[in-house]
């Protein structure tokens, strides 16, 4: 009971911090830190969802996030269609894929899943080269109408979307479902023998996991106002992955922060110049190495169990 | 005569060119205690695995309660009532004691209730089979008896008529085969479980069980009341490849 009202009040400290920031500093450059550090928490948040709780590995999430900032970028310029339309869009052209790559290797055990969302990721990035008459090729689809004209109300935006989505994930997470996901990571034939279908509850994740995505692809279109191939690379599935692990893995709130928090890094280390990747990577390789549990959720289970005990203590 | 809840007929399972269960038939009455006896290799794994719809067979049928378990898949053949646990036992590692059974229990439609009676069931299924006080327990701390505990607390939270127990007893010691045996006997008559038993250790095993089945090399040897079994040549030669005077410490 504690820890409820204690994990609300954070979640309404950290949005008030995000919310304060750009107020405090009113400056554009850090707003677009920001949205793009908010964004990349949708995509962490939804991996987490997924492969944090089941176990299976998801090495092409980027798939997910190209297919929606694609399709924001078709519905948009080469449409005509009004840029509120990609949203709902996105999500059901992500999770088409996510049936597409799931119904057929989440049924299997093995490296199946991750290798055929690794390698769809990359075919759709060289399609986009290949088919560049339709695409832009290299270039991408250039001239796509921003969501919201102001990029204050953006960023709220972006912050009202990422807040609801991991409200809701966290829920379902503690939820009977979550429960039968974190089953489905301990132990699959021990699943069926109690009575799970295993399959559908693995895709029915897989689908949501990427129509969250896929929404984020579409908001990183209309906030760059262009898509390039660049939304399918590996290395952002990589970066995607490295963000939840230090957020916190299956914890579905801690992804948020390791997103803020290496978003900002990378930002910080701009004045490094060529020392910057270094830095990064070395700052990576010490949590990872000395922090397997990640960083920001753990950190926040130790705050709760400190503020716990002394609000039980003072009872 | 009680009413036929399994009914097993010409079961044949082939590995390439092994054949591992080889026409197996036998039929299950309600409230009945069968044990399966065989040596290693002899089937019984892979004889529940075609019961369990974890593996398909390429021959022969089976009926529970006169419906066809052909082609079912796992999770659909448990919700029928056919509920299993694991020779090795595989918990969800990374969850407690508690989530174990709750996890078992979620797709018991009888007992869909809301989460609080969901949650009390759990308990006294935790309870049931004596791990009271280790609710929040990780499983993977839990002892080796323990966790066998909580497999058949698992499997009951499924809500089954049949109970498919696979060597239970493995690899615990005398005193733990002692309670497990003892709780086995308390679901049978509590609940009218109808119970089939896979197992090695013979002194507790015949004990229990109203009934035995003796498979050798996946074929059935011998369909019989414990007493006369265990002086059932045949049984005898395959399971301990001596002579009858060896069979008296069993």
């Amino acid at each position: 009971m504690f820890d409820r009202r204690i994990d609300l009040a954070g979640a309404a400290l950290f949005v008030a911090v995000m919310a304060l920031l750009p107020l405090m500093f009113s400056n554009n450059y850090l707003i677009g830190v920001l949205t793009v550090s908010v964004i990349y928490g949708l995509w962490s948040v939804s991996w987490d969802f997924m492969s944090g709780l089941t176990g299976r590995e998801n090495f092409g999430h980027s798939l997910f996030i190209g297919v929606g900032a694609y399709t924001a970028g078709f519905l948009n310029t080469a449409w005509g269609l009004p840029a509120w339309w990609s949203l709902p869009a996105a999500m059901i052209v992500a999770a088409v894929f996510a049936l597409a790559v799931g119904i057929p290797t989440l049924r299997l055990k093995g490296p199946y899943f991750a290798l055929a969302m690794l390698s769809t990721a990359v075919i759709m990035q060289r399609l986009m080269l290949i088919f560049w008459e339709q695409t832009g090729g290299e270039e991408g689809i250039n001239g796509i109408e921003p969501l919201i004209r102001s990029q204050l109300g953006f960023y709220y935006f972006a912050l009202a979307v990422l807040v609801a989505v991991t409200a809701t994930l966290v829920a379902i997470a503690r939820s009977p479902w979550g429960l039968i996901l974190r089953a489905i990571r301990g132990d699959e034939a021990t699943c069926q023998a109690a009575g799970l279908n295993v399959t559908f509850y693995k895709i029915a994740s897989l689908v949501i996991s990427a129509a969250v995505a896929g929404a984020g692809g579409a908001m990183y279109a209309h906030y760059q106002l262009q898509v390039s191939p660049q939304v399918f690379a590996v290395v952002m599935s990589i970066t995607i992955i490295t963000m939840v692990y230090v957020g916190g893995m299956a914890s579905i709130y801690g992804p948020v922060g390791g997103a803020i928090l290496l978003v900002l890094l990378t930002e910080l280390l701009r004045s490094f110049g060529e020392w910057r990747l270094m830095i990064y990577s070395c700052t990576l390789i010490l949590i990872l190495f000395f922090l397997p549990e990640g960083f920001i959720a753990p950190v926040w289970r130790w705050i709760r169990a400190r503020l716990g005990a002394r609000d039980g203590a003072s009872r | 005569m009680r009413p036929v809840l399994l009914e097993v007929r010409g079961l044949t399972k082939r590995f390439g060119g092994l054949t591992a269960v080889k026409s197996v038939g036998f039929t299950v009455s309600a409230g009945e205690v069968l044990g399966i006896l065989g040596p290693n290799g002899a089937g019984k794994t892979t004889l529940y695995n075609l019961l369990t719809g974890f593996i398909r067979p390429d021959e022969g049928s089976v009926e529970f309660r006169g419906r066809s378990l052909l082609g079912l898949a796992p999770h659909r053949i448990v919700r029928l009532g056919v509920a299993r646990t694991f020779q090795l036992c595989r918990p969800f590692v990374g969850m407690t004691v508690l989530e174990n059974v709750l996890v078992g229990g979620l797709a018991n439609a009888a007992a869909r209730t809301g989460a609080g009676a969901r949650e009390a069931r759990a308990r006294d299924l935790v309870a049931q089979v004596g791990l009271a006080g280790k609710e929040h327990t990780a499983v993977e701390v839990l002892s080796y008896g323990d966790q066998r505990r909580l497999e058949i607390a698992r499997a009951l939270a499924t809500g089954p008529s049949l109970l498919l127990l696979d060597e239970p007893f493995a690899g615990l010691g005398a005193h733990e085969i002692a309670d497990l045996s003892a709780l086995i006997r308390r679901i049978h008559a509590d609940e009218g479980l109808t119970v089939l038993l896979i197992e090695h250790r013979l002194h507790e095993f015949m004990k229990l069980v109203d009934r035995v089945i003796a498979l050798d090399f996946g074929e059935t040897i011998a369909d019989d009341v414990p007493e006369r079994i265990v002086r059932n040549p045949r049984v005898i030669e395959a399971y301990i490849g001596g002579s009858a005077d060896t069979a008296g410490t069993v």
